[in-house]
């Protein structure tokens, strides 16, 4: 009896153990490493910042029209029922709606923090947790791919535009020969006209709106005479198993690779042109500082001298903004989601703010991104401080701040 | 394009003397007029600006219902022509436009009122949406285009509190009878190449009072956070984090459907969308002036105007921000392109700007129907002004981002 009702307290309340379990490791550890100690500090920021942004996210959706009362009486209005202003005031008072803002906010983030329950959705009459389901994970895959192609195009890229920024387009050295010279000026000058050409693309992925390219995607495919790549299946694969009697079905996994691809490219493009500057402006930046000076000087040249110094200096910046990167990325699939056909959170969070005002629903789901978001500065933020000594020597030596 | 002209043939610009004496800005200037990309995209953006600023000028007809083409609906874009099987013509012109007889007639239905009237009606193909693009051409009815014609009043200047409203009627180019439709109308008739003119500065115009309201509340949240410190700084920079983390489209939908809410003019309803745009966007532009804040406040200059008895505003405003004043503008710029996105997804999603307002994203919205895809090409015109508009928003902003970096010039 009494194990029963530990059990189920502990069910209860799981999520709450779990951040004091972190929570005392970490303190147990900082007392004797410093490394444990920034680590301990980071931790309590990304809680105190999820605290922040719960309270944002509540108060703004408390700028939406409608509350859970007026949806609910609606709903029994189309059954039939005549409904009175008293009975609206009857449910508010159950629901508790009638309390103040801060007293629901604290409610909420009880609830939250004891056992991830992200509150009731009142337009889907189902809890917020069970409407997502694995929606949330498809938004972050999607995401995650979407950003895997922005960097391996925007990283090599970057690092070349950032070459040719302060090359010249001619070979103008007196000391090498003429035939040297012309050769030298045409590898020069090729390598502008790549950085120019590869420029002009990724901007171009930013200049065309998002759901302006996947429109024009579709739109070759109806031109084309095909049936364009939209949602996750074909009608034929949709409701298929992955496994059958034979074993897994590659079929639908071919089929699955033949859709997925369009909203990764699409949202990865836009992507790709701020990852594009912000990596060249990072080679650039470390390009010109004196240690390259100092390798070049000791006879270090060509790209053995770019790998080893200004380039590997500007990876953990751009490690460190992982993070963010995944919020833009996020950012522009809930138009993508909704021009392709894809069922997503994404998609669900436009349905939530811009239809059935589904308050409940879209916090849930703009708190779970933020989340994600400040976990993964959480993650890289440690994992930098123990990797890059530049960054623990500047976080350690500070007393961790 | 001077600088242009004299960087291909190879003259040096700046003397050594000038060089070292120059200010921040001319050093600026001298460094971007040696960026080719940058110096080509600030020609095209200059000329996108000029062409948006003086839209009623160049522009032949009104992009409004008022000036709407009733004669040419739904029409082509008309060619213009310096020669054709009549001869050569100096003047450039287009010819004379007219909607055939529809062929199909309603008398028909009207005396028997039976369905098979109307399936052989709707089966004829008469009633589909190319059919209505079909405009005859009378090859023989020349117009010509003439420069510096009269044509519909606009406002050069208006102030409505003075009660100042200047108008003018005087265009770039028109022709004698009628109208002439660059690139074809829409549904209503309404000329696209105007539209798209006008559209261009509504967007930028948004953009700008964005940019604004971003830069004074990033100057607020920055300076009050670096000048003051401790925890002050610490209160503001959890917040600004907290802020930075949410995804920002959701939240601009969110305030556009209370807006959408609320009783609002146009006119209103546009500050306001540009209003959520800028102070929501503080985030990064602060931290950075808080950082830049915190180094800078300890140093002797700021002791010296404490000790003056300047107050904590000046100091702020007067001596701690013009030290950063190149990056706030580099920055500025860079973010163009990155709020006239946030205006089109905006539209795009039916909340922020509507139908009879033109705004590019208001015009981009429309690409998404069907029946102009197919029936209507012509109206992804002011598509390709976006891209060029963007486009050279970003190549600008590389280029400046280049010549304003300090560092840059030690190599050289």
């Amino acid at each position: 009896m009494l194990l029963e009702s530990l059990i189920s307290f502990l069910a209860d309340t799981w999520l709450l153990w779990i951040l004091v379990g972190i929570r005392v490791t970490l303190f147990w550890q900082a007392r004797r490493s410093q490394y444990f100690h920034y680590v301990l500090n980071r931790y309590m920021l990304a809680l105190i910042t999820l605290l922040l942004v719960s309270g944002i996210v509540f108060s703004l959706m408390e700028v939406l029209p409608g509350d859970c009362a007026e949806k609910i009486i609606a709903y029994k209005n189309t059954q039939g029922e005549t409904i009175t202003q008293a009975d609206i005031d009857a449910e508010r008072a159950r629901l508790g709606l009638d309390k103040p803002m801060p007293v629901r906010w604290l409610n909420w983030v009880t609830d939250l923090t004891l056992n991830g329950d992200l509150g009731y959705s009142c337009a889907k009459r189902q809890s917020v947790n069970l409407a997502l389901g694995d929606r949330f994970w498809m938004s972050f895959w999607f995401c995650v791919a979407g950003l895997a192609f922005a960097y391996l195009i925007a990283v090599p890229f970057g690092i070349l535009s950032a070459y040719a920024l302060n090359q010249p387009w001619k070979d103008r050295n007196p000391r090498h020969s003429t035939v040297k010279r012309s050769i030298n000026s045409l590898g020069l000058a090729a390598n502008k006209l790549l950085d120019l050409l590869l420029r002009m693309i990724s901007y171009l992925g930013l200049a065309l709106p998002n759901f302006l390219l996947a429109l024009t995607i579709i739109l070759f495919y109806v031109f084309a005479g095909e049936s364009a790549p939209t949602g996750l299946f074909s009608d034929q694969w949709n409701n298929e198993p992955w496994f059958n009697d034979q074993g897994f079905q590659t079929g639908k996994l071919v089929d699955f690779m033949g859709h997925i691809w369009l909203p990764i490219f699409v949202i990865g493009w836009a992507a790709t042109a701020l990852q594009l500057q912000t990596v060249r402006a990072l080679v650039v930046d470390e390009s010109s500082k004196l240690y390259v000076e100092a390798a070049r000087a000791r006879g270090v040249s060509g790209t053995a001298l770019w790998i080893r110094y200004p380039v590997r200096h500007s990876i953990s910046p751009l490690f460190n903004s992982i993070g963010f990167d995944f919020q833009r990325v996020f950012n522009d699939l809930p138009i993508v989601a909704l021009v392709i056909g894809l069922t997503d959170a994404a998609a669900l969070l436009i349905e939530a703010l811009a239809m059935t005002n589904d308050q409940e629903l879209a916090a849930g789901i703009l708190f779970l991104v933020a989340l994600v978001v400040i976990s993964m500065n959480f993650l890289t933020d440690t994992i930098l401080a123990a990797v890059d000594p530049r960054v623990r020597n500047s976080v350690l030596g500070a007393g961790g701040h | 394009m001077t600088s242009l002209i004299a960087r291909f043939r190879g003259k040096q610009q700046t003397s050594q003397e000038s060089y070292y004496t120059a200010g921040q800005f001319a050093l600026i200037r001298s460094r971007f007029a040696r960026k080719t990309s940058g110096v080509i995209a600030g020609w095209i953006l200059g000329t996108l600006v000029l062409l948006g600023l003086f839209a009623p000028f160049f522009s032949p007809s009104d992009p409004s219902i008022r000036g709407a083409d009733t004669s040419y609906q739904r029409g082509a874009p008309q060619i213009i022509k310096f020669k054709d099987e009549n001869g050569f013509s100096w003047r450039p012109f287009t010819y004379t436009y007219s909607k055939p007889d529809s062929g199909f007639d309603l008398s028909s239905l009207a005396a028997g009122g039976s369905l098979d009237a109307l399936d052989a009606l709707t089966s004829s193909g008469a009633l589909d949406a190319s059919e209505q693009n079909r405009y005859e051409i009378d090859r023989n009815q020349r117009r010509y285009i003439q420069f510096f014609v009269e044509g519909w009043e606009y406002s050069v200047l208006s102030i409505e509190s003075l009660d100042i409203d200047i108008r003018w009627n005087l265009h770039l180019f028109g022709v004698e009878n009628g109208q002439i439709h660059l690139m074809g109308t829409d549904e209503d008739g309404k000329d696209v190449f105007s539209r798209t003119l006008h559209a261009i500065w509504v967007t930028i115009s948004i953009a700008v009072v964005a940019l604004i309201v971003k830069l004074l509340v990033s100057l607020l949240v920055g300076g009050v956070s670096g000048y003051f410190g401790g925890r002050v700084d610490a209160i503001l920079m959890s917040f600004t984090e907290a802020v930075r983390v949410i995804p920002s489209i959701p939240v601009y939908l969110a305030c556009a459907v209370m807006l959408a809410g609320l009783e609002l003019t146009p006119t209103q309803r546009y500050f306001a969308i540009a209003v959520v745009i800028g102070a929501l966007d503080f985030a990064a532009l602060g931290r950075r002036l808080r950082t830049h804040i915190l180094t800078e406040r300890n140093q002797d200059y700021v002791l010296a105007a404490q000790l003056s008895g300047a107050s904590t505003g000046r100091i702020i405003w007067r001596h701690l921000v013009p030290s950063f004043s190149s990056y706030i503008i580099v920055d500025t710029l860079i973010n163009f392109p990155y709020v006239i996105l946030a205006e089109t997804s905006l539209s795009f999603l039916g909340l922020g700007l509507t139908e009879p307002v033109n705004s590019l994203g208001v015009l981009l919205q429309k690409a998404q129907d069907p029946d102009i895809q197919q029936n209507m090409v012509w109206q992804f015109f002011p598509v390709v002004v976006f891209v060029a508009l963007i486009m050279a928003f970003v190549f600008v902003g590389d280029a400046l981002r280049d010549a304003a970096d300090p560092y840059s010039e030690q190599n050289k």
